[in-house]
């Protein structure tokens, strides 16, 4: 008895070692980059990320239903026809407030398009990062649509992240609040540049800007185009908080509101070809001849 | 008819650990605060207390590790790792330990969790995808195992019922 409890501990502890193994060896095949794992990913993104969507259209069905019905089950005992009426109506109006908004959110994204040149797919955030280590969502666009690693995303009132990983029909997007997150931008109006960093809550930090001396709350960044991720001239956020700089430290510490409502994300604007703005010298780019 | 009944056992087993991984990528979409829950993190840890087979609750934590890391953006392998170390000391605990009673959940969810955010920022940060933890992450993780430590109790606590009524 005593022999085979040994060997179901030995056992396990191999499968152990085994799994520890086999997912270190993804970690470090990753972090070298010698070989290309997105195939997993992909797989796996593929198999869950369409019962992600279609759970996320259930939930959206069930609370149309819910707001529109259930809700309204109490009053219809003592109702007539004309209540039911009146219900039906409240149902129609409710529907069309709900269509209303959604043609406006979908208006400034078109509105949006057209002061982008280059193509975009519109694309619905289905789902939003599983773990909290990382402040990601997933898209129901992919690379069928032209949506591929290192595409800018945005809504209408901003950029709000880049796709890091895609598969055939989802993708997924790093929100420019990750803390991995880092967008080149320039002021407005003073045209000085800088980078923000996501600080993994709910703002950005700026960065790496030569002067920061005339900076005030309220001032507006938007992109440099230099990281030849975002195209150049789109909003980023507006400075939120400026704290005098302490002791030793270079800078201010200067927090940026994301202009994009990063919280409450629906529909947003993939930009899948993006326009040759910023003309930046690639030593990796053949010459014209 | 005995390998039927084990198929559906592993096909029931499926169903829960996707609709975990699923779940929690939805609710923590409509619902901020559920961003704090780690569902998957719960399941292995039950399934290890229950099952009580530290190659079954292996495989389960390797797979639901590996689910949450493919639908965010974190380094293929780095959930999968931690979940699978979570599963196979549930298990084992499970087998020394009369993990039936509420201040040993208490116990092994606070640190399960706690130590799950730990696990996955340092092979965040091997990596080279993670960023230095700083006082706000630990408290995001001491918030993310109370709640996960909450809701576990809740959920171990009505499968027990459960499973009452039904034997």
């Amino acid at each position: 008895m005593s022999r085979i409890i040994a060997t179901s501990k030995r056992s396990g502890y191999i499968a152990l070692a085994i799994a520890l193994v086999i997912q270190t060896g993804l970690i470090s095949i990753q972090a070298s980059r010698r070989i290309d794992t997105s195939f997993v990913r992909a797989w796996i993104l593929d198999s869950l990320a369409p019962m992600e969507k279609l759970v996320d259209r259930s939930f959206l069905g069930v609370a149309y239903v819910w707001d529109n019905y259930f809700v309204l089950i109490g009053l219809h005992k003592e109702n007539d026809q004309l209540k039911a009426q009146l219900n039906d109506l409240r149902m129609k109006y409710d529907r069309q407030e709900e269509d209303l908004a959604e043609d406006q959110r979908l208006r400034g994204m078109l509105s949006m398009r057209d002061t982008i040149t280059g193509r975009t797919v519109v694309a619905r955030v289905v789902g939003r990062d599983p773990t909290r280590s990382n402040a990601t969502v997933t898209i129901d666009k992919g690379l069928s649509h032209g949506v591929k690693p290192d595409s800018a995303v945005m809504t209408a009132d901003g950029i709000v992240g880049r796709v890091i990983h895609s598969s055939n029909f989802f993708s997924i997007v790093q929100l420019i609040i990750d803390a991995q997150s880092a967008v080149g931008v320039m002021e407005r109006s003073t045209r000085k540049q800088a980078i923000l960093r996501g600080n993994g809550g709910h703002d950005l930090d700026l960065e790496y800007t030569d002067d920061d001396t005339d900076m005030k709350e309220g001032d507006v960044f938007v992109t440099s185009g230099l990281d030849r991720i975002y195209p150049k001239g789109l909003p980023v956020g507006a400075i939120g908080s400026v704290r005098p700089r302490k002791g030793a430290a270079l800078f201010n510490t200067i927090v940026v509101r994301p202009s994009g409502d990063i919280g409450r994300l629906e529909e947003v604007i993939c930009i899948v070809d993006p326009p040759e703005t910023v003309d930046v010298f690639d030593p990796t780019r053949p010459t014209a001849p | 008819m005995a390998r039927i009944t084990s198929l559906g056992i592993v096909g029931r087993l499926a169903v829960v650990l996707v609709a975990s991984v699923i779940t929690q990528g939805i609710l923590a979409l409509k619902l901020r605060v559920f961003g704090y829950f780690d569902l998957p993190l719960i399941c292995s840890v039950y399934y290890g207390f229950v099952l009580g087979n530290p190659i079954a609750s292996i495989v389960i934590g390797s797979s639901v590790g590996l689910m949450q890391d493919s639908l965010s953006g974190a380094a293929l392998g780095s959930n999968g790792f931690s979940k699978t170390l979570i599963g196979f000391v549930a298990a084992s605990a499970g087998a020394k330990f009369n993990v039936d009673q509420a201040i040993t959940r208490v116990f092994a969810l606070f640190l399960f969790s706690i130590g799950d955010g730990l696990l996955v920022s340092i092979l965040g940060l091997m990596a080279g995808r993670g960023s230095a933890t700083n006082s706000s992450d630990v408290g995001n993780w001491l918030l993310s195992a109370t709640f996960n430590t909450l809701l576990g109790l809740a959920l171990f606590g009505y499968h027990d019922r459960w499973s009452d009524a039904t034997t």
